[in-house]
């Protein structure tokens, strides 16, 4: 077994030969076949692990998997995990603390292979005098392989020493041997290495725009930016989407839908009409078939919570709701999958690319098309704002539910316009408004999410056979609206807090002075 | 990890050399694998080119987990490790005293290697003698190799009356059959219809072939030097079906 192996830097552009031939002159040597083995690090689409310092790699080895763990950068104790296979999801594993440290970095984000390092190892051990092997040592030369169509690379190559239980003077000796070559030890730095080759950016992947939107360009073009950014993130997304065990995927991907959908219909007067309304149309269609989805992904992630509200034996009664969340949630999946593997969805993306990213203006220009962007910024912002502080104050504690829900949407339009468009503005500034409108969005959010959620046992309810199971949702629900109501109650100081007087002046100081300075 | 013991009462059926393919097999899929070699004859050291001797003497094995690590030696292959037999077993009846003594259970002896071994394989002697019931208790499967003769289903019987009577779980025993030559009219019997009180009698069975004395000769497992032998094969399926036994799941 490997304990304390030894693992030594060769100078990359030598050939072992010189010094096979050296060593052989010194110990009784066999050589054994030359083995191909692979070094796999998972990590998690947007790099979670990586960037955390952990690490989680599979060595295969012929029919054998050996998995490892690494908790963090300075923590150089890697361990081997007793697993067969590297798990999908933190959550694929039983209760352990590996389960607990992982799902501390990747949440609920789903396990990729992403880099994979190919060994080819010659194998040679050496014998004592009954022909036993006592040291058993590899050359390795490590290669990675950045796409199919390109050449592979040599990362490096190293030799392993390892010793043989119960021969540690055996091993002493052939340490010493290389010891005297003056070869440095080794780092575990593979990953790296194949990282550095790839040109993958291991920190590249957010979901925030960052743009960076020259004030005075024309409008169209700064649109044009904007929706094309929003396309990469929906199709950076898609696979995983479709895959659908990740639910982040959906997540994003539907977000850049909704971000898309709203830069349509509230910056509507730079992109021709037709246009406009042709994507929105196929936007809004594509929203509507990840909102069931979406919905019950939220809603299972809540029913941890809301069931601790009830008794042990109602919560053991709702195996039938669980059945029926999993199974309205494979139907609403295949529905999506069937529409994003479709050649007309295909078609219709590639054609709103080409349509982004040609850059010639609109001729006729619009009304909006050609003012300069930061203009048309203020302008939309500080009217949205305006809306949101006038729906506000129009609710009061026995509003209709309706109400809340508008002013929802509107935060979001406002919410979305500020971050297209946050380039523009002192950073500094600009996100402290955003934290003051995000305040109030988590209240309206919460308040929706708890309407969306009763809902759904609604139609459990309605279509269940289940007397037990029923009356526990009846419960639940009960529960629910109790949330409901006290999430209503923090509304009115949320909102206070966001049109208080110096928030207020902070827009307008941002959206409306800051065009005078300029001139 | 799981502790598979290789146990018949009859000399001579085959058990070490089972121990000693199953583990080098069990040590290819990647499982970190140790081989104790029971016997005080040693024949499992012999074929991994161990010496039979355990510094310091059997004795050193009971004093906790450090004497156990410095009796453990690497084999040839990777992730298999052999605790050697040790001549001087005998004189101390070391058999004994491991069932009687609580703290010379084997049970108890493995515990500190839980954490480094997926599996540890017991290559037992053949005895009737009482610490056999050390070995029913730490182990997860009691593989029983069985030659198709009557005289050794009489034998397996035994063992199965003792189990019985003593309340161990009869489930951990995995019957086999072993040096079977098909050109017998009873092996071929047998094997083809396993007698009733053979239930879980495994499917795959071990011919009787000239290779596997050849183990002797070349001192190394089946497997690495005739992989391809009609021997070699049946090792390997019958290893499948046992780890389909120990994680049913899987
Ligand atoms: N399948 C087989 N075909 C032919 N010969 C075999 C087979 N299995 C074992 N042998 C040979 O039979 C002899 C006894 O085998 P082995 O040592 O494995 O049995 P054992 O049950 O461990 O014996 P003991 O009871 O003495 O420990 C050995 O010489 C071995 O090479
Ligand atoms: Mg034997």
């Amino acid at each position: 077994m490997a304990v304390n192996q030894l693992e030594l830097v060769f100078p990359f552009d030598q050939g072992f030969s010189e010094l096979l031939a050296s060593f052989k002159n010194n110990f009784s040597v066999n050589f054994q076949a030359e083995t191909v083995n692979y070094r796999v690090f998972y990590d998690t689409f947007d790099w979670l692990l990586y960037n955390n310092g952990s690490a989680l790699e599979a060595h295969e080895e012929g029919p054998s998997r050996r998995i490892y763990w690494r908790a963090d950068k300075d923590g150089d104790l890697k361990i081997q995990l007793g697993l067969r296979q590297v798990p999908q999801l933190a959550s694929d594993l039983a209760e352990c603390e590996f389960r607990r440290q992982l799902k501390s970095v990747i949440s609920v984000r789903e396990l990729l292979p992403r880099i994979k390092i190919k060994i080819k190892r010659l194998p040679l051990v050496v014998l004592d005098k009954n022909k036993k092997v006592v040291v058993r040592l590899s050359f390795d030369e490590h290669w990675y392989f950045p796409s199919k169509t390109r050449a592979g690379v040599v990362l490096g190559k190293r030799i392993t020493i390892k010793p043989v239980k119960g021969y540690e003077d055996e091993h002493n000796q052939v340490v010493e041997f290389f010891r005297s070559l003056q070869l440095h030890e080794a780092r575990d730095n593979m990953q790296k290495l194949a990282l550095a080759e790839s040109g993958i950016s291991t920190t590249e992947y957010t979901t925030k725009l960052n743009l960076l939107l020259e004030a005075e360009i024309p409008a169209e073009q700064a649109l044009k930016q904007v929706l094309l950014r929003l396309l990469d993130i929906m199709q950076q997304n898609s696979a995983g989407s479709i895959r659908g065990r990740d639910t982040e995927f959906m997540h994003d991907y539907r977000v850049s839908i909704r971000k898309t959908r709203s830069a349509l219909t509230q910056i509507n007067k730079v992109l021709p009409r037709d246009i406009i309304s042709k994507y929105n149309k196929f936007f809004s269609g594509l929203g509507k078939l990840t909102n069931p989805v979406r919905d019950l992904d939220v809603f299972q992630i809540k029913l941890e919570s809301y069931q601790r509200g009830l008794s042990k034996t109602a919560q053991e009664r709702l195996q039938p709701l669980r059945d029926y969340l999993a199974q309205s949630r494979a139907e609403a999946q295949k529905e999506f999958v069937n529409t994003l593997k479709s050649a007309e969805y295909r078609q219709r993306i590639k054609e709103w690319r080409e349509y982004l990213e040609n850059p010639e203006p609109t001729d006729p220009p619009l009304e909006d098309t050609r003012k300069e962007i930061y203009k048309l910024a203020d302008e939309l912002i500080w009217n949205m704002y305006q809306l949101a502080l006038e729906e506000g104050s129009a609710i009061t504690d026995d509003t209709e539910a309706e109400a809340l829900h508008e002013l929802r949407k509107t935060c979001k339009k406002l919410r979305y316009l500020m971050e297209f468009f946050q380039s523009l503005y002192p950073a500094n500034k600009i996100s402290e408004l955003i934290q003051a409108l995000k305040g109030l969005q988590d209240n309206l959010g919460e308040y929706n999410d708890l309407y969306v959620h009763g809902g759904i046992l609604e139609i459990f309810i309605k279509q269940s056979s289940d007397t037990d199971a029923k009356k526990a949702c009846k419960q639940m629900i009960k529960l629910i609206e109790r949330r409901q109501t006290k999430t209503r109650r923090r509304f009115a100081e949320r909102f206070a807090s966001f049109s208080s007087a110096g928030i207020q002046q902070e827009f307008k100081d941002l959206f409306v002075e800051s065009q005078k300075e300029r001139l | 990890m799981k502790v598979i013991a290789i146990y018949n009462i009859k000399g001579g059926v085959g058990k070490t050399a089972t121990a000693v393919n199953l583990s080098y097999l069990a040590s290819l899929d990647g499982a970190n694998t140790l081989i104790w070699d029971l016997d005080p004859q040693g024949a499992a050291s012999y074929y991994f080119r161990i010496k039979a001797k355990v510094k310091g003497g059997a004795q050193k094995l009971v004093e906790g987990k450090q004497g156990l690590e410095d009796a453990i030696k690497g084999t040839d292959y990777e992730n298999l490790d052999l605790l050697p037999a040790d001549f001087s077993y005998r004189d101390m009846d070391f058999y004994v005293e491991l069932t009687k003594k609580p703290e010379m259970h084997l049970n108890k002896l493995l515990k500190p290697l839980s954490g480094e071994y997926d599996y540890v394989f017991l290559d037992c002697p053949p005895s009737i003698s009482t610490a056999s019931e050390s070995v029913f208790d730490a182990a997860d499967v009691l593989l029983v190799p069985t030659i198709p003769t009557t005289l050794s289903l009489r034998t397996y019987k035994q063992i199965k009356k003792f189990f019985k009577q003593e309340h161990y779980d009869s489930m951990k025993i995995l019957p086999f059959f072993a040096m079977v030559d098909m050109r017998k009219q009873m092996h071929r019997l047998i094997v083809e219809y396993p007698p009733s009180f053979m239930p879980g009698v495994l499917d795959s069975y071990i011919p009787y072939a000239s290779e596997v004395e050849r183990m002797g000769i070349n001192r190394a497992p089946l497997g690495h030097f005739s992989a391809h032998s009609r021997a070699a094969i049946c090792y390997k399926s019958m290893w499948d079906e046992i780890k389909s036994h120990l994680y049913p799941t899987a």
